[in-house]
């Protein structure tokens, strides 16, 4: 199951197949020299598309992966090498090891699998860590992979040369090999894991509370980055015949690094675009390295040209586009922006709440403030109830518990019998709980279909899900918008937006934290319009909160008021209108006769 | 016991010189979010100024306050030009750049000074030794332990007293409210790579006075260890840095010392999957930074 139009997958496989065809028939025309540069570029980009299906899918940089490289390539390696040299060379080797002598596919493939059950246990162990600690990790990562095949001399010959393999990679399997990972890749970004994984990486907070398990994602993903990393090591090393522990360390780190930021990490237009970029320039300064004749001047040879070379666009591209030159877009999508839609908007039948949601003497202490204290709250199936208070009184704070964001200091969130408290947000949201959020969080590179898909995806083990996410939209009106980057709509789009995408989780509670905030009068009043009727036709549960009192009045059909933490009044709107705490609360306790104050609540 | 006081002092002197590389990575990091590959260079930069006045025959007082002030200025100067204009930039754009000033960086000195390690004079005290009981402790170690007491001392009080240093605490808590209250960006944010500078010219003196040598690539390995440190403390907290940093020092120096024979050859690799499980049970690092992770939802 895919989630992009299937016509910009089929362009983009074409794509792959011709240009890497081409290549390999020019290069064959040109002759050995060239082959050479070419295979060593394709497998140079098999490892660049391996490091970007992790780290741009998850936005986590990875120095790491060549570390993956390089258990592929001694794994690979030591299936191949011939037997006899293995007893000459590595004589403590056990004697299974020592025997087998297979040919480049079936060893290739033992080593691939090898990695991928490494990068498992790995990956489960680093995937707690988030951002740039989680970039320090892998270079952690880096460093220990070379420690240990280092130290490793029985198996690997320590620090030095692993020689003898068989020189079993030509051009026309590093080009296959390539063509492998790039599809893969390509796949996986538009895979269902791929989509929750950029949803993460684009809103971790927002991709947990519309049911997405971010770590789980992210194993994935590291995991199979990982194999195609194995695969290019098998690759090089059975090009290059003997390598060293320092091929797998930090230049060519650097090196694929470059290619894939240059390019761009997040598409695998970005990782070709770079990966051809950088291998011409290095390619043009290495002739110029030796030192060469200029009009009859002498050019002495400056060592390191190609990688002054290589830092110098490096800066120019994070100077001029931060996305890299690709951006992050693939090409067919920007050449193709359509959404798949089905034909007509279905009806999804909803399974309206039959318990209560309740909230039992709550209490969130941050450090010494306590921002809500001992709240109680119970909503029930299919009413609208309304959450008002001043500012700072603790209103997205109980949301937030409510929601699974935040863990209850005290207290306990109920839904029927059942007990949510300390439940992780992607659990609250399979729980039938969908929410808002108040500064809008929705994922500004994906498109808006994407958005709200990857709800639909993520909740109620994703049935059904391209008809819920398309009726979501079309309840909130954002259908034609579907193709467009959710980040480049209106502040009031995106506020609709972001509501399809919860409705698209089927909710039986729907939490909206200010959806009207930035609107207009008429924009209020549809969205007054469409909130009552998730109610009224859906038996959604809504818990709203805004400072538009006549929004919440004209809806709720009960109030519930906070103020300094504490909850001073529930009840119908006319009760809470009249209740003397909450007129106190808003208004301060002023002469009685300040009649005109008072007439502004209503 | 008393092979257990020599190594503890080695570890004390080591520890030192990472937290203070660490420390400069989390002033420059809390900030701006860097996370600055090219920290190493600004060592490698003091340490040739070094170099240099030991063949011009500048006295050893006046070399140190000179190299020192080299990789401030340099600090400051690649403040200005490479990372200015990819300020606010995602973290892997900043830190990408860092690396390819590195990179350049390396590759010039290759060419214009020497891709060989190049001796350094020290004064020969700092090679003597001092026996104290059945212990015998080098000059230098001593001095490592001290002048890293110094600096955090002196770098305690800035930052708590001077007004640059709490504009920088202002600053790292969060940078958008602090610019609205009147503190200019550009002067922290030059300030917090001039500290980092500072940081990075002393650590680079103790690393040279311990090994009386220089080479292009001389920075790259003790800055690798302050990253880990760095996160192992909790990325972008201060105090955090400097525990990362002693704890680091702590687990090498341990490791070298008291780790069997057969297994010494996967030091670091051990090391590091120390490293690794202390941060598995604390994956926000020892000492979290209270600002990061805190996010307003």
């Amino acid at each position: 199951m895919f989630t992009s139009p299937r016509i910009q997958l089929l362009a983009s496989a074409g794509a792959i197949l011709a240009l890497t065809l081409a290549a390999v028939l020019l290069a064959s025309w040109f002759g050995p020299a060239t082959e050479r540069v070419l295979t060593v570029f394709l497998i140079s980009l098999t490892a660049v598309v391996g490091i970007g299906l992790y780290s741009g899918n998850s936005g986590i940089l990875s120095f790491g992966h060549v570390a993956f490289m390089g258990i592929g390539a001694y794994a690979a390696s030591l299936l191949t090498l011939p037997s006899a040299l293995k007893v000459a060379t590595l004589p403590k080797l056990p004697e299974w090891l020592a025997m087998t002598e297979l040919s480049l596919i079936p060893a290739t493939l033992i080593a691939v699998v090898f990695t991928a059950v490494v990068a498992l246990f790995i990956g489960a162990a680093i995937g707690k860590l988030e951002g740039s600690a989680a970039t320090i990790a892998t270079l952690g990562l880096l460093i220990i992979v070379h420690g240990v095949i280092i130290g490793w001399r029985d198996v690997t010959r320590g620090a030095q040369s692993f020689f003898g393999v068989p020189r079993e990679t030509d051009l026309v399997t590093a080009a296959v090999a390539c063509v492998l990972a790039l599809l893969v890749a390509r796949y996986y970004r538009d895979s269902v894991s791929g989509l929750r994984l950029r949803a993460g990486r684009e809103n971790a907070i927002a991709a947990g509370a519309v049911g997405v398990r971010i770590q789980r994602e992210r194993l994935v993903a590291f995991v199979l980055s990982a194999a195609i990393m194995a695969l290019a090591g098998s690759m090089i090393a059975h090009f290059l015949g003997a390598f060293s522990p320092k091929k797998f360390y930090f230049n060519d780190t650097f090196l694929l690094l470059a290619m894939l930021i240059v390019g761009g990490m997040t598409t695998v237009t970005g990782a070709i675009t770079g990966a051809v970029v950088i291998t011409l320039v290095t390619e043009v300064l290495r002739r110029l390295e030796s030192g060469f004749t200029l009009g009859g001047f002498d050019v002495p040879p400056i060592f390191g040209t190609a990688q002054i070379g290589i830092g110098l666009i490096i800066l120019l591209a994070m100077f001029r586009k931060v996305d890299g030159l690709a951006g992050m877009k693939e090409w067919e999508e920007r050449l193709l922006p359509v959404a798949d839609l089905p034909d007509k908007a279905p009806v999804v039948p909803q399974a309206p709440a039959t318990d209560t949601l309740t909230g039992e003497a709550m209490t969130m202490a941050f450090g010494g403030l306590t921002a809500v204290d001992g709240v109680s709250i119970r909503i029930e199936p299919g009413e609208i109830m309304g959450l008002i208070g001043p500012n700072g009184s603790g209103k997205t704070t109980l949301l937030n518990m409510l929601s699974g964001v935040l863990t209850p200091t005290a207290g306990r969130v109920m839904r029927g019998d059942e007990d949510l408290t300390g439940l992780a947000t992607y659990q609250i949201a399979d729980r039938g709980i969908a929410r808002t959020f108040q500064n809008i969080r929705l994922f500004p590179n994906l498109t808006v279909m994407q958005n709200v898909l990857v709800a639909a995806l993520s909740t109620h083990g994703g049935r059904d899900a391209p008809a819920r996410a398309h009726a979501a939209m079309e309840r909130l009106g954002v259908t034609g918008h579907a193709a467009a980057d959710a980040g480049t709509l209106s502040y009031g789009d995106q506020r609709r937006v972001e509501i399809a995408r919860a409705l698209a989780c089927q909710p039986q509670f729907l939490f909206l934290d200010e959806p009207a905030a930035g609107m207009n009068r008429e924009e209020t009043d549809a969205l007054m319009v469409i909130l009552r009727r998730l109610s009224s036709e859906l038996g959604i549960a809504v818990l709203l909160v805004d400072h538009d009192l006549e929004l919440i009045n004209q809806l709720s059909d009960r109030i519930a008021v906070l103020n300094e933490g504490r909850m001073i009044a529930q009840g119908t709107p006319l009760e809470i209108r009249k209740d003397p705490a909450v007129i106190a609360a808003y208004l301060g306790t002023g002469r009685k006769t300040d009649t005109k104050q008072e007439g502004e609540m209503t | 016991m008393d092979l257990f006081v020599q190594q503890t002092v080695n570890a004390l002197a080591l520890g030192g010189t990472y937290a203070l590389l660490a420390l400069g990575l989390a002033v420059v990091f809390s900030i701006m979010g860097l996370i600055n590959f090219a920290h190493g260079e600004l060592m490698t930069i003091s340490g040739y100024t070094l170099m240099y006045c030991g063949i011009a025959g500048v006295p050893f007082v006046i070399s140190v306050p000179l190299a020192i002030l080299a990789a401030m200025v340099a600090a400051v100067a690649m403040e200005r030009i490479a990372f200015r204009p990819v300020r606010g930039g995602s973290g892997a754009t900043m830190l990408i750049t860092s690396f390819a000033v590195a990179m350049i960086l390396q590759v010039l000195f290759q060419n214009l000074i020497s891709a060989r390690s190049q001796a350094v004079m020290l004064p020969p005290l700092l090679s003597e030794s001092l026996r104290i009981g059945n212990v015998i402790i080098g000059v230098n170690k001593i001095a490592a332990i001290v002048a890293t007491v110094l600096m955090l001392v002196f770098l305690d009080r800035f930052m708590n007293r001077q007004k640059t240093g709490i504009a920088m605490r202002a600053a790292a808590e969060d940078f958008a409210i602090a610019r609205l209250m009147g503190i200019r960006a550009n002067t922290v944010i030059a300030g917090a790579f001039a500290i980092s500078g500072l940081l990075a010219g002393v650590a680079a003196v103790l690393w040279v006075s311990q090994r009386a040598s220089v080479d292009p690539l001389m920075g790259f390995t003790p800055v690798l260890k302050a990253f880990i440190a760095a996160i192992l403390g909790g990325l972008g907290s201060l105090r955090g840095a400097v525990a990362g940093g002693f704890l680091l020092g702590f687990i090498e120096v341990y490791l070298a010392a008291f780790l069997p024979q057969e297994l010494q050859e996967f030091r670091d690799p051990i090391g590091l999957g120390i490293v690794v499980l202390i941060l598995l049970f604390r994956p926000n690092g020892m000492i979290p930074s209270r600002v990061l992770g805190s996010v307003k939802v």
